[in-house]
């Protein structure tokens, strides 16, 4: 596939531009309606903290059919004094284009990386378009430490709802923490910041056509950053609220796209984690708050329900991937009362790495394998849901921090199974 | 005297003569079917020793086909009958051509006919393997798909799919081999058409209280206050 620097619109547009320090990309697809205040918090952030600074912003679309584009190319902070602002020296200038490759956000953000390339850019971050607590701040906190701080790489650090982010505090934090020992709470938060340095490195990765270009993105932008000894920080931007998920997006597919990512990752970097051991925080900027969260509503039961019926239909499978004893456990399990329903921390890391060392080994295809993951991990899900529903935001965070040290702790016998 | 010891010895002599003709052909089948065999066992030591080394036996477990060897009461090794199979194909092939030194032409017309179908049953042992992989692979990913949407009866579905596209790919092996293929192709449509008559008895007939069962517990389920969820999993 072309770089998108490439194609002879955008390639004048970045010759007229000539240099940029820093870059801004929001992905998008159909997000008319979200994207103008995304584009005027991200303006009036460039404005406010980096005046002095040359700035581009980037709307790398999926093929919008609402004008997301057009919007884009619309907005502007009419008034900066508003904002408190007085006058900007360096004006934000702003590209649009649609992206080419496999439609997903990882493709968006390699047109991202490449125009970031194209101008030599010192700093870059990529926010969601479809934001709608994003605040110019965010700017700030994921820009500062790369621009001023000596950091390659900025994770965002949300208060999220206790419920939410289940792949994360179940799977993909705990999985990332034991692996290569560094505490990124948010490995797929979705909203980074980067140098221009690790915006290259990631274009010498030949990873367009695979998972990375769809939802895995995310989890190997952190682990590529965390693998190849970059330095790494969080930013803590306070509460994550976007626009209502699109009803048609199939968890199965979401779980496949992010554990298959994650795995592969495994293969790609054994050398390094099966070295590691324990974990350390990494630095975290930012002013910790605490946030009012929308409600949640989950319906455990029928989690359980799910569950439930992939114990009866997929032992033979699970039979070749867990081993008998884990199978008798998640039987047990399944045969108890929704009120007593408790899926305990050990059991489930065994889980992981099982499925972890079945996908290592190509024991099933890895759409079969990481699908019939799906009902242990709605089990898990339900599980974490009754546990924590009394409990304090804290509290559930301490939930969470016991599994990550059951992950680091069970990562012996990864490693003694990784052949 | 003469005329009638000469009456008895002229045939004699006459075989003597055939057989004389006929030795160097019938060593030549020996020699062929000694080097063959010794050339199939090498080929057999080399083949398994090959499979060990890339881990077939391992391979195989995953994809089923030990289970499958052990259901059918076969308790070797998968590399160790592949070994046993391409071993007896070469011992086959060199009687075949053992039998075509000897220059008979009853034995030729035998041979040629064999060679002849050779490339049939080559073709129907491929599309046995494949097929079988594939019924294994569509059956599994409709379990999961079926478990995962959290309908019922989703091992029973898949088994169904298994045994459906089985008795397609069967059916093609048996006309690919050319054996009673109309008979084959009558079964398969009986059996087929009988599958389906079946069921719509069954469900439209002997199934109506299940049926109604189900449908009503469906509604019920539907009409059941149930909350949605907003979890957010990423």
């Amino acid at each position: 596939m072309d770089a998108v620097t490439l194609r002879a619109d955008i390639h004048q547009q970045i010759e007229q531009i000539g240099h940029a320090d820093i870059v801004v990309g929001i992905p998008s697809f159909n997000s008319a309606h979200t994207i103008a205040h995304v584009v005027r918090a991200v303006q009036a952030g460039l404005a406010k903290y980096f005046p002095e600074h040359k700035a581009v912003i980037i709307n790398s679309d999926g093929g919008s059919v609402d004008g997301t584009m057009d919007v884009v190319h619309q907005t502007s902070i009419g008034d900066f004094e508003t904002i408190l602002l007085h006058h900007r020296i360096e004006p934000v200038l702003k590209l649009a284009f649609p992206y080419t490759g496999i439609p997903g956000k990882g493709s968006a953000f390699r047109a991202v990386f490449e125009v970031a390339q194209a101008l030599d850019a010192k700093a870059c971050v990529v926010v969601d378009s479809d934001l709608r607590s994003i605040t110019p701040e965010w700017i700030e906190l994921l820009l500062k430490p790369v621009l001023n701080g000596g950091f390659d790489y900025v994770a965002p650090l949300y208060h999220r709802h206790k419920f939410d982010g289940t792949i994360t505090n179940s799977i993909v934090y705990p999985l990332t923490r034991a692996l290569y020992g560094k505490r990124v709470r948010q490995p797929i938060g979705g909203d980074f910041g980067f140098s221009g340095k690790l915006a290259q490195f990631y274009l010498t990765k030949d990873v367009w056509e695979t998972d990375v270009a769809r939802f895995g993105i995310d989890i190997w932008m952190t682990t590529t950053a965390l693998a190849n000894g970059f330095r790494v920080a969080q930013s803590f931007l306070g509460a994550k609220i976007h626009d209502a998920k699109d009803p048609g997006t199939d968890l199965g597919n979401m779980l496949y796209q992010v554990v298959s990512a994650t795995f592969q990752l495994m293969e790609d970097y054994d050398a390094k984690w099966l070295t590691v051991s324990g974990s350390q925080p990494v630095p975290t900027f930012g002013f910790e708050y605490t946030v009012g969260l929308e409600h949640v509503n989950v319906n455990s039961a029928r989690m359980i329900a799910l569950f439930r019926e992939g114990v009866q239909n997929l032992r033979e499978i699970w039979l070749g991937i867990l081993g008998a004893g884990d199978l008798r456990e998640v039987e047990r399990l399944a045969a108890l009362d929704d009120a007593s329903f408790r899926f305990p921390l050990a059991l489930w890391t065994r889980i992981i790495y099982d499925y972890a060392l079945a996908f290592h080994r190509g024991q099933l295809s890895a759409g079969h394998l990481l699908k019939s993951l799906l009902p242990l991990y709605v089990g898990k899900t339900a599980s974490f849901v009754m546990e924590v529903t009394p409990l304090e935001v804290h509290e559930a965070e301490a939930e969470i921090e016991k599994l990550c040290l059951e992950f680091e702790s069970g990562k012996d016998y990864l490693c003694s199974q990784w052949k | 005297m003469t005329d009638f010891l000469n009456l008895i010895l002229e045939p004699l002599q006459e075989v003597f003569l055939k057989f004389q003709d006929f030795l160097p052909n019938l060593l030549a089948m020996l020699v062929i079917l000694l080097l063959g065999i010794l050339l199939a066992k090498l080929l057999r030591f080399i083949l398994v020793k090959f499979l060990h080394a890339i881990e077939f036996d391992n391979w195989s477990d995953r994809m089923g086909f030990t289970a499958l060897m052990r259901k059918g009461d076969l308790w070797v090794k998968p590399s160790a009958v592949i070994g046993g199979v391409v071993f007896w194909i070469l011992v086959i092939v060199t009687l075949m051509a053992g039998l075509g030194a000897l220059n008979v032409a009853a034995i030729d017309t035998l041979v040629a006919q064999f060679f002849n179908y050779l490339p049939r049953v080559f073709s129907a042992a491929i599309i046995l393997a494949v097929g079988y992989l594939f019924t294994s692979f569509i059956s599994r990913a409709v379990l999961i798909a079926v478990a995962n949407g959290g309908y019922h009866y989703a091992r029973l579905l898949a088994e169904a799919m298994r045994v459906l596209l089985m008795l397609m790919i069967l059916a093609m092996v048996m006309e690919q081999l050319q054996i009673a293929t109309g008979i084959v192709l009558a079964a398969f449509s009986i059996l087929f058409g009988g599958i389906v008559i079946a069921l719509a008895i069954a469900f439209g007939v002997g199934g109506i209280d299940t049926a109604r069962r189900i449908v009503e517990q469906q509604f019920a389920e539907e009409e059941a206050p149930k909350p949605p969820d907003d979890i957010e999993h990423l």
